[in-house]
């Protein structure tokens, strides 16, 4: 089969009708560039969900004692050996904390609430987002800090206020009540008011001789890359086999299952948006296609066989969309660029929460998606041509004779 | 090698599915290489069905056809495709050159069809211009040449693969008579000087005179074949 031959035709042939393959290809450009977009925009989307279950002290992946995840209490709490996370590459870990998490009820002069009470080792937990949250007054200052740190919705229903006191009340290790008085070090202002009324925290060690134990209730981790946690699970779960090992999807299935949608959600915008273009594509063919009939029948009659002919069909369609798809993946590019401070979402803030999203959309590019985007488009492309290709070869070398 | 070019013994052809419209009927035809055969006859006679089965475009419903000693009957039709890329040439009425592709090009492609290398394709599409006087010309594109120069383009085409046969169909039919003259003495040339076997369906009178053997039909069959001494 002539391929130069044929690709030499396929091109020109795309500038036999400049105007209509220029809407064509402009139609093909704007459709992968709008395609490229939003992508980038559910990427960003699910990067923050994902992210936002990661940092609320879940981590990529957490160490719990067997019973806690039904029962979280002190009951449920284990000792880790030194050495516990040898087993998991220095490269895949970026940081780790163990917390002592426990159900309490906080006072107030003036209200009670119930919440987690969280020990926890400040200088390790630049992995959740308490490394970075906004504190008004101070922050812990070390795993033996006696104060305590409470969300701003929490101090708003309990009308504490930093430097007041708060009394706490839990179980201690041994089942007997534990109750202690605490100094509010500080307010955090966290993304979403869920975890500023769920938690409160204070130093690891003191939490721990408040409670009677050394031991702790949870160990998370934080991973550099997401794609390694299945990976660092079964590590640890086979040293750690008395212990439960869970995934950050395990213990966010609600999170997991919104960030898996956003694959679906992808597809499903592309194949809409591909759906409709290829009905142009095909059209365009079909007439281009149809005003070549003699040419056509000549190519036939003069000795090309009817594959050669499929083949040059199915290439203009091909040249046509991979400069469509070049061009559109550029413009994409750019205007995710263009976007790269992020959508203030702050508007529609209490949504954005809901979903796990922080107020400000940030696109985020990845390399894979524009491949697979291209690759598709061209498959799409190969698709749509099927049919007009199929009418050309139908033609008769006998239309060449045609008067 | 067969001195016949072209054979056709008892060749019928009929069209329709419901309605039967007989275009041939049981028609016996001989070319002999080196001959310049004119068909023509009034419209629906029959000589382009005749031309079009010789040039393996269209299958008889009847008889045997054979070109250069080779039953087209018989041939896939991938093998009547290589038939007609190697040893066929075909000048059509419309020209049907490729506007997107220069002189040259339109020349060249019917080589690379046939595989012919780059280099050696291009000297032989120049060569084939130059000799049909067109060696200026070969990077214009169609829409740039006049009707004539498009025509000695198709021919160019047609021969450069030195086919065993030319056919032409109703080669002068978009030329004024002045083009027309000029192209039946390129083709007369081609045929006394080269040995080239020239077959064509025509209803100019020139074109008739020209060629040397005159093949008249009416009705689906042959009803005149002369010799005669060209003008």
């Amino acid at each position: 089969m002539p391929v130069g031959l044929l690709v030499n035709l396929s091109a020109r042939n795309l500038f036999r009708h400049r105007r209509r393959n220029a809407m064509l290809l402009l139609a093909i450009c704007v459709a992968v560039a709008g395609v490229t977009v939003l992508n980038s925009l559910v990427r960003g989307m699910q990067e923050d969900m994902r992210d936002a279950a990661v940092e609320n002290l879940t981590g990529h992946v957490k160490v719990l004692a067997p019973g806690y995840r039904d029962d979280p209490g002190i009951q449920h709490r284990f000792a880790p050996g030194k050495d516990w996370h040898s087993g998991v590459s220095g490269d895949a870990l970026a940081g780790w904390a163990a917390r002592v998490v426990v159900p309490a009820v906080i006072m107030s002069e003036r209200e009670t609430r119930g919440l987690q009470l969280a020990g926890v080792d400040p200088a390790r937990e630049s992995i959740s987002f308490l490394g970075d949250v906004p504190v008004l007054g101070e922050r812990l200052q070390d795993a033996g800090d006696n104060r305590i740190l409470v969300g701003r919705a929490l101090a708003e229903q309990l009308e504490t206020d930093v430097g007041y006191r708060v009394v706490v009340i839990t179980r201690g290790a041994d089942g007997s009540t534990r109750e202690a008085g605490f100094r509010v070090a500080g307010i955090f202002d966290a993304d979403g008011t869920a975890l500023e009324k769920a938690f409160a925290f204070s130093g690891l060690r003191y939490v721990q001789s408040l409670l009677g134990t050394g031991d702790v209730t949870e160990l998370s981790l934080r991973l550099r890359d997401d794609a390694a946690t299945d990976a660092v699970v079964r590590n640890l779960q086979a040293r750690l086999p008395e212990l439960q090992v869970l995934s950050w999807q395990e213990l966010e299935p609600q999170a997991a299952a919104m960030y898996a949608m956003a694959d679906t959600a992808i597809y499903i915008w592309f194949l809409v948006m591909m759906g409709a273009l290829i009905f142009g594509l095909v059209n365009t063919l079909i007439t281009a296609v149809m005003e070549r009939t003699r040419e056509l029948g000549m190519l036939r009659a003069v000795g090309m066989r009817r594959g050669a002919v499929l083949v040059q069909v199915v290439l203009e369609s091909a040249l046509v969309m991979t400069a469509g798809v070049t061009l559109g993946l550029v413009a994409g590019a750019v205007l995710a660029w263009m976007l790269r401070d992020g959508i203030d979402l702050s508007r529609w803030a209490a949504g954005a929460e809901l979903a796990g999203m922080s107020s400000r959309l940030v696109p985020r590019l990845l390399p894979g998606d524009l491949a697979l985007l291209a690759a598709m488009s061209l498959g799409f492309g190969v698709l749509a041509s099927l049919y007009p290709a199929w009418r050309a070869v139908k033609i008769e070398p006998l239309e060449a004779m045609r008067r | 090698m067969t001195d016949l070019v072209v054979d056709c013994r008892g060749v019928g052809r009929i069209y329709g599915d419901g309605v039967p419209v007989r275009a041939l009927e049981s028609v016996d035809f001989q070319v002999r290489r080196g001959e310049f055969v004119s068909l023509s006859g009034p419209s629906g006679s029959g000589k382009s069905t005749l031309l079009n089965l010789i040039g393996g475009l269209d299958r008889p419903t009847q008889g045997e056809v054979r070109v250069d000693g080779e039953l087209l009957n018989a041939l896939s039709e991938p093998a009547l495709a290589d038939l007609r890329l190697h040893k066929l040439g075909f000048v059509f009425q419309a020209y049907n050159l490729i506007p997107v592709l220069s002189a040259r090009e339109n020349v060249e492609f019917i080589l690379q069809l046939q595989g012919v290398g780059a280099s050696e394709r291009r000297r032989r599409a120049l060569e084939m211009l130059e000799a049909l006087g067109l060696a200026g010309l070969a990077d214009r594109r169609p829409g740039e040449l006049s009707g004539g120069q498009q025509q000695r383009v198709a021919i160019a085409r047609a021969i450069v693969t030195r086919p065993v046969l030319l056919l032409a169909d109703e080669p002068s039919a978009n030329l004024d008579s002045v083009t027309t003259e000029e192209l039946l003495k390129l083709l007369r040339n081609l045929n006394e000087a080269h040995g080239l076997t020239i077959v064509t369906a025509t209803h100019d009178p020139l074109v008739m005179g020209y060629s040397r053997r005159k093949v008249k039909l009416r009705d689906g069959a042959v009803v005149d074949d002369a010799v005669v001494e060209p003008v």
